[in-house]
């Protein structure tokens, strides 16, 4: 008991388990030189008295402490329903900070510190839909390095960190967060297009990974005709989700009527300017109109 | 393109003896408990067709009926390989595959990749080689193609029986191979690769495996996809409690605190995912001798010694992560790919930097 004493009042324990094992062993050879002692009856009385006078005065002590306790507790009730309130607003406002870190992500680049470094979330979006996240874990050492990540592996993410990641972090990202984008967009569109709009599909529309390369073959309908036309879409540019390149042709015949001559001109137009599944859009809601007329 | 058919049993067979043959070896290998779902991918013969069959039959009579409704079809060997492709798709286990890399030049144009471009030069490259060959392709998922190849010579015919399988997935470098045990068609397949993908060269990787999807998995790194997000519930310190529980009485908090770090190391190489499935790795090792005894003739060497090091199970990544191994960087040099020159990092006792050059 007397050791733990030491321990409690001095706030460390001095000198570690080889020292505390030496206080005890003169502890005990202090215990034994005293039963050693001569067992002289005055001796042993005044002893008596002597530990009875201890043993009063650790009652006291041990009486003023709990009434201190009481006292205490009794001030302490207000001041515990304050830091009741105290603790509810601290975890309230950890709440809310946790909250704007989860919504980072729709600003479209986010990052979690790890403990080597920064987990970097690019959470693509098109037209308002958000849409696929990627993640990159970066390490933060000389030379910064990708531990791991979940960037599709046609992406030319290894040619982005060979010209950026070293010498300037922030374009790393964001030239990767173009690529993404553009290619969550590109995506978007064809998948809409295969779809929302099979109706208009002849055969399969032809795709490849990074989308960038689309052909398909459509009929639109125009005057109760309907006509075949063929597509083809190139997306030189992957940082875009409109294309660069498009040709539509007229599946077979060599010579188009001229109506139909500008409806082809037309439609290669709309397929630069407008993303894929507006143009078709725009071609249902032009059948809906011509419905309409056809009515009246 | 399904045809109806002609539905006079008499007429005289018009189909092939070999093709068949080929069409009956190809039905046999089906496992029953697979025979119609198959079929049904196949796509070839019709629903009222399957229904004329009597699947309770002998295989050997099953067969035999489905063949006859296939010449009914007039089925042609195109057809036959398709079957042959979609069979090795619900078996692709049955094969080695192995990973060919490809590489462009610097400063080429974008891959703007037209798949049935592809498809018409690979053929193309093969059939001006060898006059005999048969090439069968097969779309399937997340842009990719299956290719099947029967090889032939000037002289002879295809044989069917023993063709080669690539699976390429557009816009990537990299292609998976059967191991085809005609050998000497190999600089012929992987030039008709490089050309028709619009890649400069080819290079066989030190990456094999029955498992198709593991390979997959290693070269395109999709293997480690747990990351850290502000999104996620669990923390790694909740993860570990499962550890705490189990952890003896008796190991008190210097062991606590050594445990927790492998744990938090296996945790970051391995993740919570089932690992891509390596059945062997090797590794050719250089590295120095450092000895503490002064003197010894392995420490004076002035070369470094070169080792290889080979590991095998029938799952070596989980064998690994159940090991929960105090060096991580090891661990993660296996998943790093080929031909990468590693940190230095100590392996074993007694060595120090050394550096490895990594093989499968």
């Amino acid at each position: 008991m007397e050791l733990a004493n030491t321990l409690k009042q001095d706030g460390e324990s001095r000198g570690g388990v080889l020292a505390q094992l030496e206080r005890l062993e003169t502890q005990v050879s202090k215990f034994h030189k005293k039963l050693e002692e001569p067992q002289d009856a005055q001796a042993l009385e005044a002893r008596i008295h002597e530990l009875e006078r201890l043993r009063d005065n650790l009652r006291a002590e041990v009486k003023q402490r709990q009434a201190g306790v009481k006292a205490s507790t009794a001030n302490v009730e207000p001041d515990q329903t304050l830091e009741i309130s105290e603790q509810e607003i601290l975890e309230r406002k950890q709440e809310n900070v946790k909250a704007i870190l989860q919504a980072y992500r729709f600003t479209g680049i986010s990052g979690k510190l790890t403990s080597r470094g920064v987990c970097v979330c690019i959470s693509t979006a098109f037209e308002g839909n958000l849409l696929d996240s990627y993640f990159v874990d970066l390490v933060m050492e000389k030379p910064l390095w990708i531990h791991h990540h979940s960037v599709p592996v046609f992406i030319p993410l290894e040619e982005i960190s060979a010209k950026y990641l070293q010498t300037n972090t922030q374009r790393f990202l964001f030239v990767l967060c173009e690529y993404l984008n553009a290619y969550s967009g590109r995506k978007y569109q064809a998948d809409r297009l295969q779809n929302d709009f099979a109706a208009f599909l002849v055969g399969p529309l032809q795709r490849n990974s990074l989308c960038n390369l689309l052909s398909f073959t459509y009929k639109v309908k125009l005057k109760g005709q309907s006509f075949p036309f063929c597509a083809r879409l190139l997306y030189k540019d992957l940082t875009t989700t409109l294309p660069t390149d498009v040709t539509v042709t007229s599946q077979g015949m060599e010579a188009l009527p001229s109506t139909w001559e500008e409806q082809r001109a037309d439609h290669e137009n709309l397929f630069f300017t407008k993303p894929l599944h507006q143009v078709f859009t725009s071609f249902a809601r032009k059948g809906e109109k011509l419905d309409i007329s056809l009515l009246s | 393109m399904r045809r109806e058919p002609a539905g006079d049993v008499g007429r005289a067979k018009e189909m092939d003896e070999t093709l068949a043959e080929f069409f009956r070896r190809t039905i046999l290998k089906i496992p029953m408990t697979e025979m119609m779902t198959v079929l049904k991918t196949w796509n070839f013969l019709s629903e009222n067709q399957l229904q004329t069959v009597n699947f309770r039959q002998r295989k050997e009579s099953i067969v035999q009926d489905l063949v006859l409704l296939c010449e009914e079809n007039r089925a042609s060997l195109n057809d036959a390989a398709l079957l042959d492709i979609i069979y090795t798709q619900f078996h692709r286990h049955q094969k080695i595959w192995d990973v060919f890399q490809m590489s462009k030049g610097p400063g080429d144009d974008i891959d703007l990749f037209d798949m049935e471009q592809f498809k018409s030069s690979f053929k193309k490259i093969l059939q001006r080689a060898l006059k005999n060959v048969t090439v069968s392709f097969r779309d399937a998922e997340e842009n990719s193609v299956w290719i099947r190849i029967a090889w032939g010579t000037q002289y002879k015919k295809p044989n069917q029986y023993k063709p080669a399988y690539v699976v390429y997935y557009s816009q990537t470098p990299y292609a998976f191979t059967s191991s085809s045990q005609l050998k000497s068609n190999l600089p012929l397949l992987g030039q008709a690769l490089t050309v028709a993908s619009k890649h400069h060269q080819i290079v066989k990787m030190d990456l094999r495996s029955r498992y198709l999807d593991s390979l997959k998995a290693i070269v395109f790194k999709q293997y480690n996809q747990s990351f850290e997000t502000h999104n996620s519930t669990t923390s790694l310190q909740e993860r570990s409690l499962g550890l705490d529980i189990n952890m003896d009485s008796r190991i008190i908090h210097e062991n606590k605190v050594e445990k927790e770090r492998v744990q938090k190391v296996t945790q970051e190489i391995f993740g919570d995912y089932p690992q891509p499935r390596l059945e062997f790795a090797q590794y050719k090792l250089e590295t120095k001798f450092k000895s503490d005894l002064n003197g010894g003739i392995l420490a004076e060497r002035e070369e470094p010694l070169r080792c290889l090091v080979k590991f095998s199970s029938p799952h070596l990544l989980e064998a690994l992560k159940s090991l929960a191994p105090a060096d991580g960087e090891v661990i993660s040099s296996f998943l790093e790919g080929p031909s990468v020159i590693t940190r230095s990092s100590k392996v074993g006792k007694g060595i120090e930097e050394s550096r490895r050059t990594c093989e499968y």
